[in-house]
C-alpha cells in the first residue's frame, strides 16, 4: 500500500525530524489515536462515574456497555482506520485486488455470507431481547418441519395427524427451556465475531510489532525477543486456558486476553522472516542513508510491506479462535453468561433423538462461518501474495 | 556448528522450557486460592465452625504453611521423581490414574495417526501429480471440509445418524471389552473417523504443496525419461525431497490439533482416556489431577516439538544450524 498523503515525496520529507516520535504518524494515525482517546474517555466516564448496574446509554437504546463491548468498539475502529480507509483512499489498488479476488467465486459468496453474519451479529442483539426462559414453548420444531406431537409440551403451530408443525414465530424452533434458536444463533454470531476479531487484532498488533522490531533492530533485541517467542510457543494456550479457567473461573474476556496475549508467537515469526527479506531492499537502504529514524522506517516502510502476509495469516487465524471458543463453551468451560454457539450445541446434546434441531442448526452456522473464513483467506492469499504458492 | 552440538543445544532448550512451564504453573497455583480449600471453608462456615480455622487446618495438612522456597523445591523434586500427588476425586495417586487412562487414549490415537498420515500422504501426492483434475478438486474440497467442521459437532451428528437412527455402532463406549479385539475396533470407528477428518486435511494440503514443487523438477523428468514407473517416481524421486518439510507438520501440527481434538472427542464419545480424566478432574475440582493431566499434555507438546526439530536436522543435512 502506498503512502496516503500523495503530497509527500522523497524531497519534501524533513529527514532530521523523522527521528522524533510523532512525525512518523500519518493523518490516518492521528485520526485513529484521536478516536481511541475518545473511546478511552467514554470508558473512564462509564467505569468511574457510573455505577456498574446503571446502563451507559439510555437513548436511543438502553445499553450497558461491558468491558468486552469496549474492546469490540476499539477493534471496529481499528478495522475502520486500517482496513476500510486505506481501501477507500487507494481505489486503483482496491480495484486490482478485487479483480483478483473475484476470480474465486466461492470466496465471493463466502465474503457476502460473512458480511451478513457480521452485520446481523453486531446489529441484531440491539433489537432482539435476550432469550428468556419460557418452559411453555419448549421444543417447538423449525418452520416447515414436523415432529411427533408428544415432543413439545405445548405445540404452538398446527397439529395434524399427531404431528406438531413449526411456526414462523420460531423459524428455527426452540430449545428444551423454550429459548428461540434463531435468537440464540444471532447472539452467538456476535459472540463469535467478538472472539474472532478482538483476539486476532491483539495477535496482529503484538505479532507485527515484535516481528518488525526484531528484524530491523537485529542483534541482542532480536535474540531476546525471538527466544521469548520460543518459550511462549511451547506452552500450549489451550492448556494454559484450562488451568486458569480452573483457578479463576471462565469468562469470555479472559479467553480473549489469554489467546490474544499468548497466541502471537507464530505471527511474530512469520512477520520477522518476511521483514528480514524486506529490510535488505533498496528503498530501506535509501531511507536509512537519508537519515530516517528507526520508528519511521518500521512504520512507513516495513509494516506496509509485510501487511499482505499479515492480512492473509489473520484471516486464517479468526476461524481458529471461533472454533476454540465454541469447543470450550461446548465443554462448559467457557463463559456461562454468554449465549455462544458451543453452549447451544451442548444444551441440545441430551435430547438429540427427539429435538434434532437444537444442536444441529447452531452447529451448521458454526461450520459455515469457519468454512467461509477459510475460503476468503485462501482467495486473499492468491490475490495479495502472488509469490506464495500453496 | 556441528549437528551434534545443535541437537545437544536443542535438548537443553527443551529442558529449560519444561522447567519454565513447571515454575509458571507453580506460581499460578501458589497465587490463587485452592477451590477445594474454599469449599472446606464454606462448609465449616455453613455448619457454624470457623472458616479461618478450617483454612489453617487445610494448609497445615497440605504443608502450605511452610516458607515459599521449601514448597517450591518440594514441588520440583516431586515433579521430577514423578510423585504427582493424590487425586481426591478418584482416591488414587495421580500417576496411577494417568497410567490407567493412557491405554484408552492410545487405542484410538495410534490408528488415527497411522490412517491420517497414510491417507493424507497418498491423497496429497495423487492430487499433486494429477493437478486441476476433478479428483484434485474433490480432495481440496474434502480438506477444507475436514479442517472447518467442528470436531465435537461432527461427532454429535455422526452419533445421531449412525448410532441413534441406524443403530450400527454403540451409543455408549464400553471400557470393559478387551483393548485389542473386534468389539473395541467396532466402537472406535466413529471416534477415529472424526479425528481422521480433522487431521487429514493439514497433511493432505501440505503434502500436495510440497510435492508440487518437485513434480516438474529436472530429476523427475530424467527419471521419467529413463523409464521409471509412476510409483517409483513418486516414492523415490518426489517423496524423498518433499519428506523434509513434511516432517515439520507431521509431528508438530498433528500433535497440536490432536491434543485439543482428543479432549473433545473423548468427552463426546465417553472414552475414559486422558482427555476425559482431565475434564472430570476440572469438574470435580481435583487440583492435583488437573495439574497432572494438563502437564502431561504440555510435555507431549514439548517433546513433539523437540523430535520435530531433531528429525528435521537429521533428514536435511543442508540446514544451517546457526539460524533457527
Amino acid at each position: 500500500m502506498s503512502a496516503d498523503e500523495p503530497a509527500e515525496t522523497f524531497e519534501s520529507v524533513d529527514w532530521d525530524e523523522t527521528g522524533s516520535r510523532f512525525s512518523t504518524l500519518s493523518r490516518r494515525d492521528r485520526g485513529a489515536i484521536a478516536s481511541l482517546a475518545l473511546v478511552a474517555a467514554a470508558f473512564g466516564y462509564d467505569y468511574h462515574l457510573l455505577s456498574a448496574d446503571r446502563p451507559t446509554l439510555t437513548w436511543p437504546i438502553r445499553w450497558n456497555v461491558t468491558q468486552l463491548d469496549w474492546l469490540f468498539i476499539v477493534t471496529l475502529l481499528a478495522l475502520l482506520f486500517y482496513v476500510a480507509v486505506p481501501l477507500y483512499s487507494n481505489r486503483r489498488l482496491t480495484a486490482h485486488y478485487w479483480a483478483e479476488f473475484r476470480k474465486n467465486s466461492l470466496a465471493v459468496v463466502s465474503l457476502v455470507y460473512l458480511a451478513a453474519v457480521f452485520l446481523v451479529g453486531v446489529v441484531g442483539p440491539i433489537f432482539l431481547s435476550k432469550p428468556q426462559l419460557a418452559l411453555a414453548q419448549s421444543h417447538q420444531p423449525p418452520v416447515y418441519t414436523a415432529v411427533n406431537a408428544a415432543v413439545p409440551v405445548n405445540c404452538l403451530g398446527d397439529v395434524a395427524s399427531g404431528m406438531c408443525h413449526g411456526t414462523w414465530a420460531h423459524p428455527l424452533g426452540t430449545t428444551s427451556d423454550g429459548k428461540d434458536v434463531l435468537v440464540l444463533v444471532v447472539y452467538g454470531m456476535q459472540v463469535s465475531m467478538k472472539v474472532g476479531l478482538i483476539s486476532t487484532l491483539l495477535v496482529v498488533t503484538i505479532g507485527t510489532t515484535v516481528g518488525t522490531v526484531a528484524a530491523y533492530a537485529g542483534g541482542l533485541v532480536d535474540e531476546v525477543l525471538m527466544r521469548y517467542v520460543d518459550v511462549q510457543l511451547v506452552f500450549p494456550a489451550f492448556f494454559l486456558y484450562l488451568l486458569l479457567n480452573y483457578l479463576f473461573g471462565g469468562s469470555l474476556f479472559m479467553f480473549i486476553v489469554i489467546f490474544g496475549l499468548t497466541g502471537w508467537g507464530s505471527m511474530a515469526r512469520l512477520v520477522r522472516s518476511e521483514a528480514l527479506q524486506r529490510s535488505e531492499e533498496a528503498y530501506i537502504t535509501a531511507a536509512d542513508s537519508a537519515g530516517a529514524g528507526t520508528l519511521y522506517v518500521i512504520r512507513r516502510h516495513l509494516v506496509p510491506n509485510v501487511s499482505n502476509s499479515v492480512i492473509t495469516a489473520a484471516t486464517l487465524l479468526i476461524p481458529g479462535f471461533i472454533l476454540f471458543e465454541a469447543a470450550l463453551s461446548f465443554l462448559s468451560l467457557g463463559d456461562p453468561t454468554v449465549p455462544s454457539w458451543g453452549q447451544v450445541i451442548a444444551a441440545g446434546r441430551s435430547d438429540l433423538g427427539t429435538a434434532w434441531w437444537v444442536s444441529t442448526l447452531p452447529g451448521l452456522f458454526l461450520f459455515t462461518t469457519i468454512l467461509a473464513f477459510n475460503f476468503v483467506g485462501d482467495a486473499l492469499r492468491d490475490a495479495l501474495d502472488p509469490r506464495q504458492e500453496t | 556448528m556441528s549437528m551434534r552440538w545443535y541437537v545437544v543445544r536443542r535438548v537443553l532448550w527443551a529442558v529449560v522450557a519444561t522447567y519454565l512451564i513447571l515454575s509458571v504453573t507453580w506460581g499460578l497455583l501458589a497465587l490463587t486460592p485452592n477451590p477445594a480449600a474454599e469449599q472446606l471453608q464454606f462448609r465449616a462456615a455453613a455448619s457454624g465452625g470457623s472458616a479461618e480455622a478450617a483454612r489453617e487446618a487445610f494448609e497445615a495438612r497440605r504443608g502450605l504453611d511452610r516458607p515459599l522456597w521449601d514448597r517450591y523445591s518440594d514441588y520440583m523434586v516431586n515433579m521430577v521423581t514423578l510423585n504427582w500427588g493424590w487425586s481426591d476425586s478418584r482416591s488414587q495417586p495421580v500417576m496411577e490414574a494417568i497410567a490407567g487412562a493412557i491405554p484408552y487414549t492410545a487405542v484410538y490415537s495410534v490408528p488415527t495417526t497411522i490412517l491420517s498420515v497414510l491417507l493424507g500422504l497418498s491423497i496429497g501426492l495423487y492430487s499433486a501429480t494429477h493437478q486441476y483434475t476433478r479428483t484434485d478438486y474433490a480432495a481440496t474440497f474434502f480438506a477444507f471440509f475436514g479442517y472447518a467442521i467442528p470436531n465435537f459437532w461432527f461427532a454429535i451428528v455422526l452419533l445421531l445418524v449412525f448410532s441413534v437412527q441406524l443403530g450400527w455402532f454403540p451409543v455408549v463406549f464400553d471400557p470393559d471389552v478387551p483393548l485389542v479385539g473386534f468389539a473395541m475396533a467396532h466402537q472406535l470407528v466413529l471416534p477415529v473417523v472424526v479425528l481422521v477428518t480433522g487431521t487429514i486435511a493439514g497433511v493432505m494440503r501440505y503434502s500436495r504443496a510440497e510435492a508440487l514443487e518437485y513434480v516438474q523438477a529436472e530429476f523427475v523428468k530424467t527419471a521419467k525419461a529413463k523409464g521409471a514407473g509412476e510409483f517409483r517416481i513418486l516414492t523415490r524421486h518426489v517423496l524423498r525431497p518433499a519428506a523434509v518439510p513434511l516432517m515439520t507438520i507431521l509431528i508438530g501440527d498433528i500433535l497440536g490439533i490432536f491434543l485439543a481434538a482428543s479432549y473433545l472427542v473423548e468427552v463426546v464419545f465417553g472414552i475414559p482416556g486422558l482427555g476425559q480424566l482431565s475434564y472430570n478432574a476440572i469438574l470435580a475440582q481435583d487440583t492435583a489431577l488437573v495439574l497432572g493431566t494438563t502437564l502431561i499434555f504440555t510435555f507431549v507438546a514439548v517433546i513433539g516439538n523437540l523430535i520435530q526439530d531433531i528429525a528435521y536436522t537429521i533428514l536435511d543435512p543442508r540446514i544451517d544450524y546457526g539460524d533457527r
